[in-house]
């Protein structure tokens, strides 16, 4: 038998690619630590993310969506991230009300120079989805659910 | 009101103001009424006012080409400025035919009070406050609230605020936001796990018709995101994983745009409170962005305006 390992949640982070792709960049280039739990992927700009990228990644068994971008008056694009800002909070409120736990998604500014908020953003959420445990929103299964299962 | 709606819809149509006119004709089943699309004067005979048309005509004008004349109860005159707002629509191009409306009689709620299928039912009539429902040769009186739709007591505008021709005195908005919004006051008392079970199992009955998204005026995409296939965000088969999904998302792309009309819980065949959902989302927008849709034609849309400070409290 193989010892359970301690679960650690998964993160997936939709990072804008002219900000806080570049402050992940730098937080990996002056060496900050922080966990691993963050599987990123670059998108042209905050207000790329559609509320449907989200929901799938949650639908697929994510622990959490952590959405970041440039900070308010600095988009590349000038207004993108004012538009995520609308459609995050909006996403955001919604989901609580269905009874999806607010840690689960969670929104920063990060800028290309911040690499030590970025290493700060991704600890503390990290640590909120420990705090409320695996992702079992879609799974089948009501009282176990050691494993987040993944859909579709 | 309804000889002056004949009238004018018929001198529209004579006079080429209008190519077609968009109302409600009587519905072949009793106590109701089916909407009239027509370019022909002579139909506009049939055009009927009652407390009966439940249909939201906004939905159909994006389909026509040409001017059109439409019969607009206030939630409906929301939706047109909505897709005015939107540039689905030119001002120029609709002559609204304002109905001050004083509440919509829900069906589904005579036949639970009175205890009998909408069919054993002789006749249903309003005045007032009071509705009388006979049946059988009794008679038993409602008050309205207890018998209008849910939507139409939240009602914030049942005179259209843009008009063309108004067909009788506008009447004054009174909402009932308590007896309305009972449900989903309800709901949020629960704690989140249990609401998220409350959907789960309510979802777990749709059977993805669609009927909801085909119905509302704000679902006018050409191709839904439930049809892609590359990428494929949902199974189009009826799982309550994907059912739920689908809400969630229609309620975000429509936000801003949905002015509570409450036609997709009218429309769903297997009854889900989908008014908790839009009603929420409509709050929401509300309380974030001080935003009603529908109600200023030169108001920016929602989600491609901003302002320099706001919502920062989801961000950090």
């Amino acid at each position: 038998m193989t010892q359970q390992p301690e679960w650690e949640p998964k993160l997936l982070g939709f990072l804008c690619r002219w900000c806080s792709y570049a402050g992940a960049d730098l937080a990996g280039t002056s060496r900050k630590k922080y966990p691993a739990n963050i599987r990123i992927i670059k998108v042209p700009c905050s207000g790329r993310v559609d509320s449907l990228f989200i929901i799938k990644a949650l639908r697929l068994g994510f622990d959490g969506v952590l959405v970041s971008g440039c900070h308010p008056g600095d988009c590349h694009y000038l207004t993108g991230n004012y538009r995520a800002r609308r459609r995050i909070a909006v996403t955001k409120k919604f989901l609580e009300y269905l009874g999806v736990e607010p840690e689960r998604l969670q929104a920063s500014w990060v800028s290309a120079s911040e690499g030590g908020k970025f290493a700060e953003v991704v600890s503390d959420v990290t640590d909120g989805l420990k705090g409320v445990g695996p992702n079992r929103l879609f799974s089948e299964s009501k009282l176990d659910g050691t494993e987040a299962k993944a859909g579709s | 009101m309804e000889q002056k709606l004949r009238q004018e819809a018929k001198a529209l149509l004579e006079h080429k103001k209008v190519d077609w006119i968009i109302g409600f004709a009587p519905g072949s089943l009793k106590f109701t009424a089916t909407p009239l699309i027509t370019n022909d004067k002579d139909d506009t005979e049939r055009l009927v006012i009652n407390p009966f048309m439940v249909n939201n005509l906004a939905d159909f004008l994006t389909g026509l080409e040409g001017r059109v004349g439409i019969v607009a109860k206030g939630c409906d005159s929301r939706s047109i400025i909505s897709l005015i707002q939107d540039n689905k629509l030119a001002r120029e191009d609709v002559v609204i035919l304002a109905v001050p409306c004083p509440g919509l009689i829900d069906l589904a709620k005579v036949e639970r009070l009175v205890g009998k299928y909408r069919d054993e039912l002789d006749d249903i009539s309003r005045d007032g406050d009071k509705v009388t429902v006979t049946a059988d040769g009794q008679k038993k009186e409602f008050t309205a609230s207890q018998v209008l739709f849910d939507h139409c007591l939240a009602c914030e505008l049942p005179t259209p605020q843009e008009y063309d021709i108004l067909l009788s005195e506008p009447r004054p908005p009174a909402p009932e936001l308590e007896t309305s919004g009972q449900n989903k006051a309800k709901l949020k008392e629960t704690p989140p796990a249990e609401r998220w079970r409350f959907w789960k199992n309510e979802l777990s009955r749709c059977i993805r018709c669609y009927a909801c998204r085909n119905v509302c005026p704000a679902c006018f995409c050409q191709r839904c995101f439930v049809e892609e296939t590359e990428p494929q965000w949902l199974m189009p088969i009826p799982r309550w994983q994907d059912n739920l999904n689908f809400q969630i998302i229609r309620n975000i792309h429509v936000a801003g745009r949905c002015t509570d009309c409450g036609e997709c819980e009218r429309v769903c065949p297997v009854n889900i409170p989908l008014r908790s959902l839009t009603r929420e989302m409509y709050d929401i927008v509300g309380e974030l962005f001080k935003f009603k849709s529908g109600m200023d034609r030169e108001a920016q849309p929602l989600m491609v305006h901003y302002e320099q400070e706001e919502a920062e409290d989801s961000f950090r």
